[in-house]
C-alpha cells in the first residue's frame, strides 16, 4: 500500500456534495482523518487559513469557481495538496505545474496514491 | 519671233492636234469666213490661244463661233471635236441660261468678267453633271474699238469644290457624333445632315446581319412627309441580287434613272424602287475585316447624276458613323461593365478596398466602411496603419513586400481595430495592381470579417470543453453513487436495485432540464420527479405548494435529495405499509425565506436510527450546502419528518416564479 500514513490529516475541497461525501468515506477508510471538507471557495479559504491538517485535495473548478487562491495559500504555507479536476487538458496553469492533479472520476486508490505521495 | 503675224496663215504650223483641226476647218463655210481675212485681233488672239499650255477658247464675231486649243478640248465632254467653230448657244444649250448673260454683259459693258467655283451643271459622257469651275470671259476689241471676241481662260474645280463641301459636312459633324453617345442618334444625326447637305428626298444608314440575312435601317432623314420611311428590318436582296451582289463585294450601287437603268427597269424591283419613292439612289458599302457591314444610301425623287464625288462623300460619312458607333458601343458596355462592377463593390457584404504601395487607401466600399465605422470615401487617403495594431501592421507590411517580391496573392488574418475601436479579425485575401509596363502600383484586397466565425470557434472550443468537464463530473457522481450504493453488508440486489434506482432519479432530473432546455424547472417538478416514479399508489403523495423556479444544477440535487427521501420511505416509513402517505408543502416566508416540509404519517412505527445512512447524509449535506438550508430532520413516532428553511433562491432565467 502506497497511501498516506494512517492518521494523516485531510482537507477536503470539493463543490459536488455527493462526491465530497464518498471522498470522505474513501479518506477514512484509508485510515485517515477528514480534517474538513468546503464546498465553497470561501468555506475552502477559511478552512485552509485555519489549518489543523496534513495535506489537502483541491477541486478546482468550485462552482464556476476557481480554487487557485486556496492553492496558493496552501503553497505559502507550505502544506502540500493535489488538485480533482473533471477538466481535461485544461490544467490549473503554470504556477502549479508541479502540482499533481488526480483527474475525475478517479478511483479510490488513485487518491490514495496521489495523497501517499505528499505525505512521504 | 521670226514670223510675220500680220501674214494671214501664219498659224501654217504648230498649235498641237487644235492647230491642226483649225488649219482643217471650213472656215469659208461659217459667218467668220477665211482666215485671210480675219481681223488682226483674231490672228493675234488665236496665236495666244495655241500656243497657251492654259485651256483657252475664244469666241468670236455676233454669233460667239468658238476657236480653242489642246488644252481647253476636254472642257465640252464629247462636243470636242464639233464644237470648233460653233456659236457658243449651240455649244453649250445647257448652260446658256447661265453663261449666256454673262457673255452678253461682256458684249455690252466691255469689261472683262470673271467668276470662281461657278456652278455648271453640264451635261458631259450622256449625263447631265454637276460641275464647278474658274473662269473668266476677256473682251477683244476688234479695228472698229467694239467688242468682236471674248477669250475665254478657265478649268474645271469640280473636285476641288466637292472636296470642300465634303469638309464643310464632315467637320462639323465629326464633332456632333463625338458629343452622342447612344449609337442609333449618332446614325441618326449623321444621316439627317448628309440628306440636308445633299438636298435629296432620303438618306439613310444600315447595319447588315448577314447570318441573319437581313438588314436594319433604325432612322432615315426624309426631306418631307410624303417621302415613304424605310425604317426597319428587311431582307438583304430587298433591293435587288445586284445591288446585295454589288455592296457585298464592296462596290458601290449608283443608280441614276431607275426608269432608264437596266438593273432596275423592267425588272420586278423596279415595282420596289417605285414604291418606296426611288427614281435615282446610290448605296455604298462599308466592308470590315473583308466582311460586308454596313451601307449608306441616299435616294431621290428624280433622276440624279451620282459622281465619285457623292461616293466619297457617302463612303466618309459612313466611316465616320461606322466609328462614332463603335466607340458609344464600347463606351457603354465600358460603362454598363464598370456599373455591374460598382455594384458588386457597393453591395458586396465583403470588405473590399485598394490601397498604393505606401498602404494609403485609395478606394473602399461601403461594407469597409461599415465595419470600421467611416464612411467609405473618407476612408480615401487614410492610411492602412490607422486601423490595423503597430504589431500586425508588421505583418501586414511583411506581406506586401513579399507580393512585391514573388508576386501572386497572399491570404493571412489581421486583427482590426472597427467600429467604436471594436476589435475585430479580417481574413485578407489581397494581390497587387500592376500597370500596363508591369509595374506595381499598389494592391486590391478583399477582406472578410471573421469576428464571429472566431468568437464561434472559441465559445465552440469552451462548450466542448465544458462538455468533457460535465461527462466527467458525472461519471465522478455516478461512481460516487456506486460506492455509496454498493458500501455495507446489505445483499448485492439490494445494493443494485438502490443504484440502479439513484442512477433513474440522476437520470429523470436531466429529461427534466432537457425538457425545459436546461434552464432550470419548478420546484413542483423536481419534487414530482424525484418521489413520484416511487410511489406505490399516487394519491398517497400530496406534492404541493407556490410557484418556485431553481436553477439546473439545484434542481439535480434537490432530485437526488428527495429520491433519498422517497427511498427511505418506501424502505422504513409511511411508504412501506399499506396506508401511510407521504406529504410534502411548501411556502414563502416572510423575508424572502422558503420553508419546504417533508411528513409522513400512517406507516410502521419510527425510531431514530442507530447511524444515518447514505441518504440521510446526503440530504442534509445537499440542501446545507445547495440551498444554504437549515435542516430539521425528526423521527417522531408518527411518523418522519424533514423541515428544510433555506433563503428563496434566485429565479432562474426562462422560468416562472
Amino acid at each position: 500500500m502506497t497511501g498516506p500514513r494512517a492518521g494523516t490529516r485531510v482537507l477536503i475541497v470539493e463543490d459536488e456534495p455527493i462526491i465530497a461525501m464518498t471522498a470522505e468515506d474513501i479518506i477514512e477508510e484509508m485510515g485517515c482523518i477528514v480534517a474538513g471538507s468546503a464546498a465553497t471557495l470561501e468555506q475552502a479559504t477559511a478552512l485552509a487559513a485555519a489549518g489543523g491538517f496534513d495535506v489537502a485535495m483541491l477541486d478546482i473548478n468550485l462552482n464556476g469557481e476557481t480554487s487557485l487562491p486556496v492553492a496558493a495559500a496552501l503553497h505559502a504555507a507550505g502544506t502540500p495538496f493535489v488538485f480533482t479536476t473533471g477538466y481535461g487538458s485544461a490544467g490549473p496553469g503554470s504556477d502549479f505545474s508541479g502540482v499533481e492533479v488526480v483527474k475525475k472520476p478517479y478511483r479510490a486508490i488513485d487518491l490514495a496514491c496521489a495523497l501517499g505521495r505528499l505525505a512521504r | 519671233m521670226n514670223r510675220d503675224m500680220r501674214e494671214p496663215g501664219w498659224f501654217a504650223s504648230g498649235g498641237g492636234d487644235m492647230g491642226e483641226r483649225i488649219r482643217g476647218h471650213d472656215w469659208a463655210a461659217t459667218p467668220l469666213g477665211p482666215p485671210e481675212r480675219w481681223p488682226h485681233a483674231l490672228h493675234l488672239s488665236l496665236g495666244i490661244c495655241l500656243n497657251s499650255s492654259f485651256p483657252i477658247a475664244i469666241y468670236w464675231g455676233p454669233g460667239l463661233h468658238l476657236l480653242y486649243n489642246d488644252g481647253w478640248s476636254p472642257i465640252p465632254g464629247k462636243r470636242h471635236p464639233h464644237a470648233l467653230g460653233q456659236p457658243a448657244h449651240l455649244v453649250w444649250p445647257d448652260i446658256w441660261p447661265i453663261v449666256g448673260p454673262q457673255f452678253a454683259d461682256v458684249i455690252a459693258s466691255g469689261r472683262g468678267y470673271s467668276t470662281a467655283d461657278q456652278h455648271l451643271p453640264m451635261t458631259r459622257s450622256g449625263r447631265l453633271e454637276e460641275s464647278y469651275w474658274d473662269y473668266s470671259f476677256t473682251p477683244i476689241t476688234g479695228d472698229d474699238g467694239r467688242v468682236a471676241g471674248i477669250l475665254n481662260q478657265g478649268h474645271e474645280v469640280t473636285d476641288r469644290v466637292f472636296e470642300r463641301q465634303r469638309h464643310a459636312l464632315l467637320l462639323p459633324l465629326a464633332d456632333r457624333l463625338r458629343a452622342i453617345d447612344d449609337a442609333d442618334a449618332i446614325a441618326a444625326a449623321a444621316v439627317d445632315a448628309l440628306g440636308a447637305h445633299l438636298g435629296c428626298a432620303r438618306a439613310g444608314y444600315a447595319e447588315m446581319d448577314l447570318a441573319a440575312g437581313t438588314y436594319t435601317v433604325t432612322h432615315n432623314w426624309r426631306r418631307d412627309a410624303d417621302v415613304a420611311e424605310l425604317r426597319g428590318t428587311h431582307a438583304l436582296g430587298a433591293f435587288g441580287v445586284d445591288l446585295h451582289d454589288a455592296l457585298s463585294t464592296g462596290a458601290v450601287f449608283a443608280v441614276d434613272d431607275a426608269l432608264e437603268d437596266r438593273r432596275v427597269a423592267g425588272r420586278p424591283v423596279a415595282e420596289r424602287y417605285r414604291a418606296a419613292g426611288i427614281r435615282a439612289g446610290l448605296v455604298v458599302p462599308v466592308l470590315k475585316g473583308g466582311q460586308y457591314a454596313a451601307a449608306i444610301f441616299v435616294h431621290d425623287d428624280a433622276p440624279r447624276c451620282w459622281t465619285n464625288h457623292h461616293e466619297t462623300l457617302l463612303s466618309s460619312v459612313a466611316e465616320r458613323i461606322w466609328e462614332e458607333r463603335g466607340r458609344a458601343r464600347s463606351a457603354r458596355s465600358l460603362r454598363e461593365s464598370e456599373g455591374r462592377y460598382r455594384l458588386i463593390f457597393e453591395q458586396a457584404n465583403d470588405i473590399i478596398f485598394t490601397a498604393d504601395l505606401t498602404q494609403t487607401i485609395t478606394a473602399a466600399n461601403p461594407a469597409a466602411g461599415a465595419a470600421l465605422g467611416v464612411p467609405p470615401d473618407a476612408l480615401t487617403g487614410r492610411s492602412i496603419a490607422e486601423f490595423v495594431a503597430p504589431d500586425d501592421l508588421a505583418r501586414t507590411s511583411g506581406m506586401l513586400r513579399r507580393k512585391l517580391a514573388a508576386g501572386g496573392t497572399t491570404r493571412y488574418e489581421v486583427p482590426v481595430i472597427g467600429k467604436d475601436g471594436a476589435s475585430m479579425r479580417w481574413d485578407i485575401n489581397s494581390s497587387l495592381a500592376i500597370d500596363d509596363a508591369g509595374q506595381p502600383t499598389g494592391l486590391h484586397a478583399i477582406a472578410r470579417d471573421v469576428t464571429e466565425r472566431h468568437a464561434h470557434e472559441e465559445s465552440q472550443r469552451r462548450l466542448i470543453n465544458e462538455l468533457n468537464h460535465r461527462v466527467k463530473n458525472m461519471l465522478a457522481l455516478v461512481q460516487a453513487l456506486a460506492m455509496q450504493s454498493f458500501k455495507g453488508d446489505r445483499p448485492v440486489e439490494e445494493s443494485q436495485a438502490g443504484f440502479q434506482a439513484r442512477l433513474a432519479a440522476l437520470a429523470s432530473a436531466h429529461d427534466l432540464l432537457t425538457r425545459e432546455k436546461w434552464e432550470g424547472a419548478t420546484l413542483q417538478e423536481i419534487v414530482g420527479a424525484a418521489v413520484l416514479p416511487l410511489a406505490p399508489e399516487r394519491d398517497r403523495v400530496a406534492i404541493g405548494g407556490p410557484a418556485v423556479a431553481l436553477a439546473p444544477k439545484l434542481a439535480v440535487s434537490l432530485v437526488m435529495a428527495f429520491h433519498e427521501l422517497a427511498t427511505n420511505a418506501i424502505r422504513y416509513g409511511a411508504l412501506a405499509g399499506e396506508a401511510g402517505a407521504v406529504d410534502v408543502h411548501w411556502d414563502r416566508l416572510p423575508g424572502g425565506r422558503l420553508a419546504i416540509g417533508w411528513h409522513e404519517r400512517g406507516g410502521p412505527p419510527v425510531a431514530p436510527p442507530a447511524r444515518r445512512g447514505f441518504g440521510l447524509r446526503m440530504v442534509e449535506r445537499v440542501l446545507a450546502k445547495d440551498l444554504a438550508a437549515k435542516v430539521a430532520i425528526d423521527f417522531p413516532a408518527t411518523g418522519f419528518s424533514c423541515l428544510i428553511e433555506a433563503p428563496l433562491p434566485a429565479p432562474a432565467a426562462g422560468i416562472a416564479a
